[in-house]
Parts: C-alpha cells; structure tokens; sequence
C-alpha cells in the first residue's frame, strides 16, 4: 500500500519514467503487427478474390467459400480433413491427457525418481517434429521396423501391419506418435495445477475424511481445474492444426488415400500445392480454408473457456 | 486467478491466429525474389575500354546440383564468344517459381531462364515474358513432340529444350540369368517373368505405394502397353476417346494384376524402401525413371544393372518420356543478340555432348551419345520410339490435378477401397472439370 504515496513524492520523474515505460513493447509490436496481424487481415482479403497463380485477380465476393463446401472434389476433402482433426482431438485428450494426469499424478505423490521422470517424459519434446516423423517412420516400417520384428519376436507375426501404408492404423499411428510427443508437456501443466493446490486444504479434507477417489474427484480435481482448462485449449488448437508429423510421416497428400489428410495439410495442398510446382495453386481457396479453420479455432476455444470457466473453483 | 485465466485465453486466440498468418506469410514473402536478380544486367558503363563491348548475361536455373557442372559448359561457350560473360544461378528447386514469377512481373528478370516444361512454363510465354524461338539456328532439329514442351498455344517455340526424362522397367541382368530369363517381349512374358522369380523366391518389382507420384509414374510405364503408345495418346486429346475408354481401363487392371508380384506390405513402402531392395539385389525389377539411374550406380557400383521399354500388345517396345526443362529468353532482357547467341549454342551438338557427359542425362538433342551405354540407350530409344508420360504432359492441371487424382485412386485401389473402373472414372471426371476437349 505504500505505493500510492511515494507517486506523490516524486510525481514529475515518475510520470516521465512511465512514458518512457510504453515505448519499450514498441518494437515487439511493430514485429507483432507485421508478421501477424498484418497477414491475417491479408488472409481474409486473399479469400474473396481469384487467383491465378500468385497474380490476384477479380474480387468474388464469397466465392471461394462456396467452392469449398459445395464443389467436389473440395467439399468431400473438407469434411473428411475435420473429421480426422476430430480424431485428433479426442485421441490426444484420452490417451495423452489420460495418461498425462495419471503420470503428473504418480509424481506430485512423490514417488521415488520423480524428478528423472520429470525430465525424461518432457525428452521427446525437445526433439524437431521432423526427426520424430522420421524416427517412427523407421520404427513403423512394415518389412525391418522395430515395431514389426518386436512383434515377430513374440511370436505375433499375424499382429504386425504395414502400419502407416493401412487406411485403418495410419492415423491412429499419427496421433499416437503426437501423444508420446506432447505428453512431456501435458504433465508439465498437469504437475503445475497439483502443485499449486494450497497444502492445507488437502489437509483440511484429509481430516474431514476424504481420501483415495473421493479427494481425487471432490478435491483435487475441481481445483485444479484451470490446468485442465488450459490443458483442454491447447490440445484443441493442436489438433485443428495439426501438419507438421503428417506431413513428416504421409506427405503433403495426406496419404494413404487422404487417411491422414487434415485441414491443415489440405490448406497446404490447396495453397501452395502438393505435387512439386506441378498444378493449379489456388491462394484463394487456400485462405478461405484458413478463415473457416481460424473461426472453427477461435469460436470453439472461446465457447469452451466460458464452459470450463465455471466448472473452476476460486481459492 | 482471474488474470491468469484471461491471459490463458489470449495466448489461446493467438495460437489460433497462427494458422492463418502461416497462410498468407507465403505470398507475402515473394517479393524477396526481387532483390535476387541482381547482376543480370551487364553494368552499361563499365564496359573496359578494351575495344569489344563486354556482356554479361545472367542466368537463373532451379538446379542448384548442377552449379559446378555448368561452370564448364560456360567456359566452353565464353571461351568462343569473348564478348560474351555468362552468371549463372540457381535457386532451390521449390522456390524457384515464386523468384523467378517475382522478377518477370517487376521487369527485373534474368536474360536466360530455365523454363519448366509443358504448361507451367507456357504460362509464363502466354504472359509475354518470352521470346520467341522460332528462329533460331538449330531448333529445326527437335523433334515436335519435345519442342511441345515448350510451345505456346499460338504454335511459337519460347524455349530450348535441354533434357529427357524416360521412365522404364530396370532389372538385375544377374538374377534374371540365374532363373533363364531374358528381357519380356510381351505382357504375359512379363507377368510369366515375374511369377517365376516369385517361385525361386525373389521379390519380382520392388514396387512401393506409399508415395503416390511414384503410382502415376509407373502407370506411365505400364499404361502405354496397353493403348499402344501415341496414337490413343492422339484420340485422348482430340477428344475421340476418354479415360473410361476400354484401353486406359485395361491398363489400370493392369496395374492391379500386378499386385502378386509386389514384396510384402508394398502399401506401406516409400521409395527409399524399394530402391534399397533393388540395389541389394533382394528384387529383380523396379520402376522408375531415368533419374535414378545416376543414384542406383553410386550405392552399388557391381549391381548388374539394365533396363527394358515397355512392349506393347501391338509386339513393339514403347519408352516414356518428357522433357524435364527448357531455356529459354526474357522478352525484356537488354541483351537480347547476346542472350540469343548462347541459346543457339544450348542447341547444338557440341553442348548436347558437354550436358550429357557431364551430368550423365539424356540430352534433349538428336544424336548425342555419351560414355554411359545406358544413357545412351535411353537416348536412342527416347529417339526411335517414345511416347509421352500422360500425366505429366498433358493432365498436370486441375486441382486436384488429373495426375494427382489418379494417384490417390490407385492408392484407393491397392488398398481395395476402388476398383480399376472407379480409378478410371474418378480420373474421367477430374480431367473433365479443366480439359478443354472433355469440357464440352
């Protein structure tokens, strides 16, 4: 409190310091404005003209869109992209928010080497996208990849598959891959919402009687609860941009057979086209994906943090 | 808490707003291209007073591989011009277009450009970047089929050709004597061939479907066995026949007869999988074009390597081919005589020779032969009975491209999800969405 008072010591110097003080996030926003915010508004402009090529040609209003929904090929591609990113999601919650809160858990309790298992869950993280593709792709390899012999070795030789060559396992493979990927990160934030849960009140219920499931989902659940909002967030937005292993793994065609295809790699192929400088590159269709997956992202992370927002305990 | 949560949020809406700034941060970032061209036009003052005016001429290519390879065929040329400087530079392959489509349009392009063939490359003569050719010295040797490459739709030639790819079957010599056999003179001696080494326990093709170019490419090989090379070629384009027309539909069969004689899990191999089969020697035969034949020689010197073209059910041999670039002139260079004297020696002999040895490719010139009895073989055949590789040059539009489209249906059929008619009509309909003579 005693704040307040010294600014009416010294109110001259103070008052020219907080001037100095807004000029210092300028050249953050310059670069902000340039490199985002600036091709954003381009992007939204780019979606109602033609393009031929990289020369923009007439505005068409809300062409593009409507192509995108209701020509063929396009729309067939869009929903089938958005129902894999939809995959995306609930796998990544299940499997690796799942496995994430029990691992966070398991360590929050202290158990013996937690602060090595911190590191190693959180290894794969540090590695490029790219090398993990290509990591697993070796891994995943139907004739000498490790899953396969592993499998052989067993004795389970009908199990092994052609795993990401098969429509049915390749996009599970993906996400999976992205799990073992980002799990690091999720018990990070996991960790970060049980560590912040105020040590007497678990020992306040503790005495009240609460334990095992009933601290787990009375207690320690609802207040950790803005970790798992976040943690929510994040993986949506993940997974509706998903590109980058797919494209590490598959290719820009989302292959086999647009199994792994997703609006991101399908915004990629529409924009900058998949074959090689072959092709039509359609900017216009290209942005027009891009507006609709930004509204998707922005309305669905925005509803759900509302959502969430009142499941939260203030403590 | 509160502020924790709201700061969440923006930093969540942000993320969001990355999808959209990596769209469009690509084509703003063209015009990068522009400061790229830098040398191309020969300092006008500075020209030493030495009597003769010095040129120097720049030049922009997308083989980045080739740099030092063309060091020495300049040489040859500026050491008979003296007049005449030559700056060669390559851009990245994938980037290339967007430097190159940048400079033309702010009037700030190279004098001599590496043209992409067939329709990408004309678009940039139908904008009026391009010189025409048509006279020049030498170009009367191509042939009309490879200068098509390069020849816009008001019939003039805008570029020189430079090279062929083909695309034909390889084959280990040495396995293929171990189990008696010799090249296949038919579809069934190809198929007889192959069931046989599968008895002896080689793998016949090592053939993957996880890449999809990798399916049209060899549908490019097979396909043209069935319709009998150029003239169905002919009745596809004046519109006589169509994708569903029985001969285009056979070849897709065909493709899918020959699934028996794929190695375990071919759809979940790439090429780097299959090339490492073939070279090994653990499969006889594999599909692919001439651009691999430098690569296969250099991981396994000994491999007793050949090839086939393939024979047709009329009992002649056809290879595919198409040409894989072009050079041509910026109808805006300020050294257009200069510019042009280098073209007319790209189309000689003498160049064909430097190329061909040099980076061990088919010359796009008539009667180049060079010390690699395989190059030359592809050039003589590319020569006596070539047919073009459809997808590439004729069906490379659309988007998806018909190329593209027909990919991922033999994807779709290999992982029977199509049948060979379904591949032959989703193709059908994708050229018809662009293909002027299916447009009707």
């Amino acid at each position: 409190m005693g704040v307040p008072e010294r600014e009416h010591v010294q109110p001259k110097r103070k008052s020219k310091a907080r001037w100095l003080l807004h000029l210092f996030p300028l050249p953050a926003f310059i670069l902000y404005t340039l490199f985002v915010v600036y091709p954003i508004l381009s992007a939204f402009t780019y979606s109602m003209y033609e393009w031929k090529g990289i020369a923009r040609g007439a505005f068409v209003g809300l062409q593009n869109f409507l192509t995108l929904f209701q020509v063929e090929p396009f729309n067939k591609l869009f929903w089938n992209a958005f129902g894999h990113n939809v995959i995306y999601f609930l796998v990544e919650m299940v499997v690796q928010n799942g496995i994430a809160f029990i691992l966070a858990f398991l360590i929050y309790r202290k158990i013996r080497g937690a602060g090595f298992l911190k590191i190693a869950y959180f290894m794969p993280r540090l590695l490029s996208v790219i090398v993990v593709g290509f990591l697993w792709k070796l891994i995943l390899n139907p004739n000498y990849g490790a899953l396969n012999t592993f499998l052989a070795k067993l004795g389970l030789e009908e199990w092994a598959k052609p795993w990401l060559g098969d429509p049915d396992t390749a996009l599970l493979a993906i996400i999976l891959v992205n799990c073992w990927f980002g799990i690091g990160f999720a018990v990070l934030i996991f960790l970060a919402g049980l560590q912040s849960i105020p040590e007497e009140l678990i020992e306040a219920a503790r005495l009240d009687g609460a334990k095992g499931i009933t601290m787990l989902g009375r207690i320690i659940l609802p207040l950790m609860m803005p970790s798992i909002t976040i943690m929510t967030i994040f993986t949506f937005i993940q997974a509706f941009e998903a590109f980058e292993l797919v494209y590490a793994m598959q290719g820009s065609m989302g292959e086999p057979f647009h199994s792994t295809d997703t609006l991101a790699v399908y915004f990629y192929r529409l924009a900058f086209s998949g074959s090689g400088g072959a092709g039509d590159v359609s900017i216009g269709l290209g942005s027009a994906l891009a507006v609709v997956l930004f509204f998707i992202v922005a309305s669905v992370s925005a509803f759900s943090l509302r959502v969430m927002r009142k499941r939260e305990i203030q403590h | 808490m509160r502020r924790y949560r709201s700061r969440a949020f923006v930093s969540a809406m942000l993320t969001a707003m990355l999808v959209l700034a990596g769209c469009s941060g690509g084509t703003n970032s063209s015009p990068a291209g522009d400061g790229q061209s830098g040398g191309q036009t020969g300092n006008p003052g500075s020209s030493a007073g030495g009597g003769a005016e010095q040129v120097t001429l720049s030049m922009h290519s997308w083989r980045v591989e080739d740099a030092e390879g063309y060091k020495k065929i300049i040489q040859a040329f500026e050491a008979e011009n003296p007049g005449i400087k030559i700056d060669f530079k390559p851009f990245k392959a994938t980037e290339y277009n967007t430097i190159l489509n940048t400079a033309l349009q702010s009037d700030s392009g190279p004098d001599i450009l590496q043209l992409r063939p067939y329709a990408p490359g004309i678009s940039l003569a139908e904008a009026g970047h391009l010189e025409p050719l048509d006279q020049l010295p030498g170009i009367e040797n191509f042939s009309k089929d490879v200068l098509a490459a390069s020849t816009g739709k008001d019939g003039k030639v805008y570029g020189v050709p430079l090279s062929l790819n083909s695309t034909q079957i390889y084959y280990n010599k040495k396995l293929f004597e171990q189990n008696g056999l010799s090249e296949p003179k038919s579809w069934d001696e190809l198929i007889n061939t192959a069931k046989t080494l599968k008895d002896k326990g080689v793998v016949p093709f090592a053939f993957g479907a996880k890449e999809g170019w990798l399916l049209s490419l060899s549908h490019g090989v097979i396909a043209p066995g069935t319709y009998n090379g150029n003239a169905f070629v002919g009745k596809i384009l004046n519109g006589e026949a169509d994708f569903t027309s029985p001969e285009f539909v056979k070849s897709i069969q065909r493709m899918q007869e020959l699934v028996p004689y794929f190695p375990e899990n071919f759809v979940g191999l790439d090429l780097n999988d299959t090339r490492t089969m073939f070279f090994t020697e653990k499969a006889a035969m594999f599909i692919n074009g001439s651009f691999e034949l430098e690569g296969l020689q250099k991981m396994n010197p000994d491999l007793p390597l050949d090839f086939f073209p393939m024979p047709t059910d009329d009992g002649k041999t056809v290879l595919t081919t198409w040409v894989d670039g072009s050079y041509a002139v910026n109808a805006k260079s300020k050294h257009k005589a200069e510019a042009l004297k280098f073209l007319e020696f790209m189309a000689s002999k003498k160049f064909g020779e430097l190329f061909a040895n040099e980076f061990k490719r088919i010359s796009a010139i008539p009667g180049v032969t060079t010390s690699d009895p395989l190059v030359n073989k592809m050039a003589e055949l590319s020569a006596s009975s070539s047919t073009p590789y459809l997808m590439v040059v004729h069906f490379a539009e659309g988007n998806p491209t018909t190329k593209q489209t027909l990919e991922n249906a033999l994807q779709g059929m290999y992982l029977n999800k199509l049948t060979p008619e379904q591949v032959s009509q989703e193709v059908q309909k994708s050229a018809a969405s662009w293909f002027p003579t299916f447009k009707k």
